[in-house]
């Protein structure tokens, strides 16, 4: 086990790759009452394509990674959240364009609550009565997120962006596609993408970090796993221009949703987390609630507080998410996009960039102070290969001339998809 | 638990001051509250929305945001809810402590500082408030009442409260009533917000590497609040449920019903029983483990979702559950039949121990949070209690099943709000 300081930060970060190829991670906050723990499989649901090692090529039914993440939590003594409830804890998961991550937060009993995520994770039982019984749930998990109009237009426009990449495809998938999936599809699944080497175990909170690895490394010794191997996973070449160039639909709102976003080549990997930084920075500079374009936009009655920005990146795939909701999208399309195209042409000032900087390193600090969302971005970053805890470094690092680079490699009017909810006529 | 707050009083402010070195952050939380009424809801719920605009100091909004993101993008913002039978405005700052930055000036004086001119020495024009800024902020809150609707599980849940609640204040928005909005303007609001100022209760906290005295001389330069003294919160008046349950069913463009109960409880958070109701709401429907969640999603397939929800505050206990529109019935009488068996004592007491367990958890998580503490800690301040985390752990560990059995006779059910499509029945 190694210690890692981060000194800037005040905290060290403790780390094992365990002999089974699991990778641990353990940060220990002393003076917190609570621990909260993540173990995460690099694996959702655009992950529905693939050859496990040493098998044939699959293709497995949309929504099946989060039709396996719900399953997981059945086990043939019963359902596992009652054992983490006996236990005081509480356990949830989720799943995401590439990682399903199951998690428990508890303010005693760690090693028995650990015990437990490790094992019901590692412990697949899935029935033909089970896995049928599941499907009335999500079915109605998704009719709850088909009625969510911020759900659908965010949807919408990567589905506007992407034709092949599967990060188009609902997370959740359809009814049809939820309806056909079965066990033997589920085991597939579990088999390929649930082996420890393909798997990261984070650990935050008040523990002491030796006994708790000491801990985690009696549970896997104890457990046998097939020899591990490459996982293939196929993607369908996605062409450079968007699917199409905006995508309405209608339900009830009380005023227009609108999205839109550049589509971006994915770039070079091992240069995400940079890119990803410097994208976030550049479309605070321009589109955050303290830049001049904002404030006009509220002045017009353009936009409302919800009006907000995000940057999206992971295997394969790169876009920009701007909008909210308005009175006029293509008024509001035209006038962000003009401002982006000329802050392509004449840059941002030193001025902006710096207090963006600032803004931007307070934000990630004040993210520090909570636990789950250390656990949650940490395995994020490390995916991408970058690290969590020198985020500040990168910030510090970026240079006014990078940032209005990326600002012209982005904003590019022949990459824009669009999408809309509306009330639809009456 | 070492770290306790120091209480102080400077003019009408109550002052709540946590030292404490665990956080990267310092935690402000300024509350004010009103009695929820009929007349001055909407003077009261558009007031943070025009402070939130700009300071005599800043009187521009984007030199004022821009000031914000100097001080390393302190995070700073409001909310409005009810409590009981009150309005509280709070507003929140968030800032990095010193040490983890190269600042020149003290982050919390500033920010404290800053707090003070946004709620006493706002912009102004001939007198009164900005005209711009009320019209525009007018425009804006009636845009989030009309949102409400956008989220269908948010505006069945106020729908069923509104309902149960019509002959009360309480059915009133935080956000106040679209129809009192046009009547505001610039003067008349100036002056509501000079009422408000003279008597609201104000609570201020502040948690981090602080004391009493050091907040106590920054708020003497930085507050101008009218001379007096604290005032204190009065108890909600109880209610009996209706001697007829009532139906609501409303229709829209919905593709997933949403069905949701209110009910009375006969305590509220100041009760002695409070501790045996918070055990009766978790074995309903507070977690996974819980009768609603176990009984319609995992037995019957119904719902993705099934919970309640405890308002300790007002004394009303609300379910909220998302079903498939031709299992209303069969969801109503399963949900009932729940309701029921809590009377009649009827649960193992494997779940009892959980849901002390869960309880528990949670209580020492909040420990965690700077903000869960000053929101527990404000509780006590709303209902005249002196509860800390300790002694209502050990409430919660000295609640029996008798007692849960007692209070649930106490539990009637008001109002069934059912939201579904616009199709015919059939």
């Amino acid at each position: 086990m190694t210690a890692k300081p981060y000194p800037k930060l005040q905290e060290t970060l403790w780390q094992e790759k365990l002999d089974n190829g699991l990778e641990v991670f353990i940060l220990p906050k002393p003076g917190f009452t609570k621990t909260y723990a993540t173990f995460t499989t690099r694996y959702g649901s655009i992950d529905n394509h693939f050859t496990p090692p040493g098998g044939e090529t699959i293709k497995v039914p949309d929504g099946i990674a989060h039709f396996l993440e719900h399953k997981m939590f059945e086990e043939p003594e019963g359902d596992i959240f009652s054992q983490f409830a006996t236990q005081g804890a509480s356990a949830n998961a989720y799943t995401s364009f590439d990682r399903t991550v199951y998690l428990f937060t508890a303010t005693g009993e760690i090693e028995a609550n650990l015990d437990t995520l490790l094992h019901f994770v590692q412990n697949p039982y899935f029935t033909d009565e089970n896995v049928e019984k599941e499907k009335g749930i999500i079915v109605q998990e998704i009719d709850m997120y088909r009625d969510n109009p911020d759900w659908r237009v965010y949807f919408g426009l990567i589905e506007a962006m992407y034709e092949k990449h599967p990060v188009h495809i609902d997370i959740a998938g359809t009814a049809d596609s939820v309806r056909s999936i079965t066990k033997e599809m589920l085991y597939d699944c579990y088999n390929t993408f649930y082996h420890p080497t393909n798997m990261t175990l984070f650990i935050v909170g008040g523990i002491d970090p030796q006994e708790t690895m000491e801990r985690v490394k009696r549970d896997q010794a104890k457990k046998s796993f097939p020899e591990g191997g490459e996982i293939k996973r196929l993607f369908e070449e996605e062409p450079i221009q968007v699917k199409t160039g905006k995508k309405e639909l209608f339900l009830p709102v009380s005023l227009p949703k609108c999205l839109f976003g550049f589509k971006e080549e994915p770039g070079d990997e091992k240069d995400a987390v940079r890119r990803e930084l410097a994208s976030k920075l550049m479309l605070e500079a321009l589109l955050g609630s303290s830049s001049t374009l904002y404030q006009q936009l509220y002045d017009d009655n353009l936009i409302s507080d919800g009006f907000g920005h995000e940057y999206n990146t992971g295997p394969g795939y790169s876009f920009s998410i701007i909008g909210g909701e308005t009175r006029d999208p293509d008024e509001l399309v035209a006038r962000v996009s003009q401002a982006l195209y000329d802050a392509a042409s004449n840059g941002i000032s030193s001025e902006i960039f710096e207090r963006t900087r600032r803004k931007k390193i307070g934000a990630y600090l004040r993210m520090m102070n909570s636990p789950e969302s250390i656990a949650s971005e940490f395995t994020r970053y490390r995916h991408k290969g970058g690290d969590l805890f020198t985020v500040v470094e990168v910030y510090e690092s970026l240079t006014l001339d990078e940032i209005n680079e990326r600002i012209k490699e982005h904003a590019n009017p022949d990459r824009r998809a669009i999408s809309i909810v509306r009330s639809g006529p009456a | 638990m070492s770290e306790q707050f120091q209480r102080g009083v400077w003019g009408r402010l109550r002052l709540h001051v946590l030292p404490t070195k665990r956080f990267k952050t310092f935690a402000v939380s300024l509350y004010a509250g009103v009695p929820l009424s009929e007349d001055r809801v909407t003077s009261v719920a558009l007031t943070p929305f025009v402070l939130r605009r700009g300071t005599q100091a800043y009187p521009e909004t984007l030199s004022f945001r821009e000031r914000l993101d100097d001080l390393y993008g302190a995070g700073f913002g409001f909310d409005l809810y009810k409590r009981g039978d009150h309005q509280i405005v709070q507003f929140r700052l968030d800032i990095i402590n010193d040490r983890f930055v190269s600042a020149t000036e003290s982050l919390l004086g500033e920010a404290l500082h800053f707090l003070g001119e946004v709620v006493t020495a706002p912009a102004l024009e001939d007198g009164h408030f900005r005209n711009k800024y009320v019209e525009a902020e007018k425009t804006t809150v009636s845009k989030r009442i009309d949102a409400i609707i956008n989220d269908k599980i948010r505006y069945a849940a106020e729908r069923c409260v509104e309902e149960m609640c019509k002959d009360e204040p309480f059915r009133l928005l935080a956000l106040g009533r679209k129809d009192q909005l046009t009547e505001l303007n610039a003067e008349n609001l100036y002056e509501a917000y000079q009422q408000w100022l003279r008597e609201a209760s104000f609570d201020l906290y502040v948690s981090g590497d602080t004391s009493l005295e050091e907040v106590q001389s920054l708020v003497e330069k930085s507050f101008r609040l009218p001379a007096g003294q604290p005032s204190s919160y009065s108890a909600p008046t109880l209610r009996k449920a209706r001697a007829e349950v009532q139906t609501i069913v409303e229709k829209l463009d919905v593709g997933q019903g949403k069905l949701n109960m209110g009910l009375r409880v006969g305590e509220t958070y100041g009760s002695n029983k409070y501790a045996s109701l918070l055990v009766y709401n978790g074995l309903l429907g507070g977690f996974p483990h819980s009768k609603l969640f176990v009984n319609v999603r995992e037995k019957a397939s119904l719902a993705y979702y099934a919970s309640s929800r405890l308002d300790g505050h007002k004394g009303i206990l609300t379910l909220q559950s998302g079903v498939e529109i031709a299992n209303y019935e069969r969801a109503v009488t399963i949900i009932r039949e729940q309701i029921e068996a809590m009377k009649k004592g009827d649960f193992a007491m494997e779940d009892f121990h959980r849901t002390q367990a869960m309880i528990v958890g949670q209580l020492r998580e909040l420990q965690d949070s700077a903000f869960e503490r000053i929101a527990f800690d404000f509780s006590n301040v709303l209902s005249g209690v002196e509860r800390t985390g300790e002694s209502f752990i050990a409430e919660i560990q000295a609640v029996t099943p008798e007692n849960v059995t007692a209070v649930a006779q106490g539990v009637e059910l008001d109002t069934i709000y059912f939201l579904r499509d616009r199709k015919e029945e059939g």
